[in-house]
């Protein structure tokens, strides 16, 4: 359940390597010694304390830079304390003038936290069997910051959208000119190369007749269907953009 | 008692996938008399504690949310098929409620109390939508600034910031701990 009794065990069972992982951090570490060796918190025998930590440092198998160098600050300010403890002084320090109060202070203040960790977490498990009507399972893919793939009836509905503004604008229909998907989706490709990116109303709010406008929504769902283009809006209800896929084989480019 | 009053607010909490706040209620039920509003809500909230019930009306983030009650947990999750609901990591709640305690927060000052560099772990925070920015500090560097959000008490559980564990709670807990060891 918590930290500490997991650090206990493997204790135990490993001799003295417990590894970095089991602890948050630093202060983690330090609080489990203290309370390992019984000592009172506000007057720590930082000697002892030190042995400890660095003893501690030295077991540990694998170690990570980044953390390492957080466990080493501690470790440093522990002899720093120690150098600050064995200056001779000319006056006796006065009360709450002890070189050890910052850290005790910060230790202090960490176990606080601690301690209310553990409530949270009782309470996390409690509400973790509360289900809300609002649940969705959670995705397992990470999402890419921000930048969303749209789906086929965002598409659909933003072509619908843009169908019903034209009517109104007396969009109309003619006849005789027939528009092929396979030139249409061409002139797309090309249209992707030069520009790179497209909006997707904007596109279709620029061609001539609903039929062409049509065709070119058949094709670009054709292009996403093959993985040639991808759509994707920035933030919700903003523009669709349609961009080129950037890994796209050479020789689908020209079919 | 007014019974069709009733089943309007049983009706409003029901659509709401967010905590309803009483204001709310009363504001869509405007012409009722508050008073009366207020009672209903309570019966409504008891009826559903009644034993026989499989969900309940809780209280969380100020308002009033419908949930399952815990017993069926393991039937929901066999329906849903989900071994078990993924729980906050250490350093995740660590840093969540340090953010509770001192917000409005920097990530500096995060790392400091906790000694550990706290960045990926205020992303993961806040992809998880349980802090938000709430603007930054005018300070050297101008740092971003930290607060829980109202997803934060109701994934806990609580009403409002005030039912976090309270100081008294948590010397007791550390006089157990001590005296263990």
């Amino acid at each position: 359940m918590n930290e500490l009794n997991t650090a206990d065990a493997s204790e135990t069972s490993e001799g003295y390597q417990v590894r970095l992982g089991i602890f948050e951090g630093p202060l983690d570490l330090l609080l489990f010694l203290i309370r390992k060796k019984k000592i009172d918190i506000h007057d720590i025998p930082i000697a002892v304390i030190t042995r400890e930590y660095l003893d501690y440092l030295n077991h540990k198998e694998r170690i990570n830079l980044d953390r390492e160098a957080e466990f080493l600050f501690i470790a440093a300010l522990l002899i720093y304390i120690k150098s600050q403890l064995l200056l001779p002084r000319e006056k006796d320090l006065a009360e709450g003038e002890d070189p050890r109060r910052p850290l005790v202070e910060r230790l202090m203040e960490y176990q606080k936290v601690k301690a209310a960790c553990e409530i949270l977490r009782e309470k996390e498990e409690e509400q973790l069997q509360n289900w809300k009507r609002a649940f969705l399972p959670p995705l397992s893919l990470e999402e890419e910051l921000d930048l969303m793939e749209v789906s086929l009836f965002d598409l659909a509905e933003a072509f619908f959208l843009l169908m019903k503004k034209k009517e109104s604008e007396n969009y109309r229909l003619v006849r005789g000119k027939d528009v092929s998907l396979d030139l249409k989706m061409k002139e797309i490709l090309e249209t992707l190369r030069e520009k790179k990116v497209i909006d997707f109303l904007q596109y279709l709010g620029q061609q001539e007749t609903m039929e062409e406008a049509l065709v070119s929504f058949f094709c670009l769902l054709e292009l996403i269907k093959s993985r040639l283009v991808l759509a994707v809006q920035e933030r919700l209800f903003q523009t669709i953009k349609v961009w080129l896929r950037k890994s796209r084989p050479e020789s689908d480019a020209d079919e | 008692m007014n019974e069709p009053l009733k089943k309007t607010i049983e009706a409003l909490i029901f659509v709401s996938q967010e905590p309803l706040t009483l204001d709310k209620i009363k504001s869509v039920l405007e012409g009722f008399p508050a008073e009366e509003i207020e009672k209903s809500v309570e019966e409504v909230v008891a009826d559903y504690a009644a034993a026989e019930r499989g969900i309940r009306i809780i209280q969380t983030a100020g308002g009033y949310l419908f949930t399952t009650k815990p017993e069926n947990d393991p039937w929901i999750r066999r329906l849903l098929q989900i071994e078990r609901k993924s729980k906050l990591s250490s350093a995740g709640l660590e840093t969540l409620s340090i953010i509770a305690y001192h917000q409005p927060i920097t990530q500096a000052e995060i790392s400091a109390l906790r000694g550990v560099d706290s960045t990926y772990t205020l992303k993961t925070l806040l992809e998880k939508k349980l802090i938000k920015i709430v603007g930054r500090k005018k300070a050297p560097g101008n740092p971003l600034v930290y607060r829980t959000s109202e997803k934060f008490l109701v994934y806990f559980g609580l009403n409002s910031l005030e039912d976090l564990p309270s100081e008294e709670e948590i010397s007791k807990l550390l006089e157990e701990k001590n005296s263990e060891s």
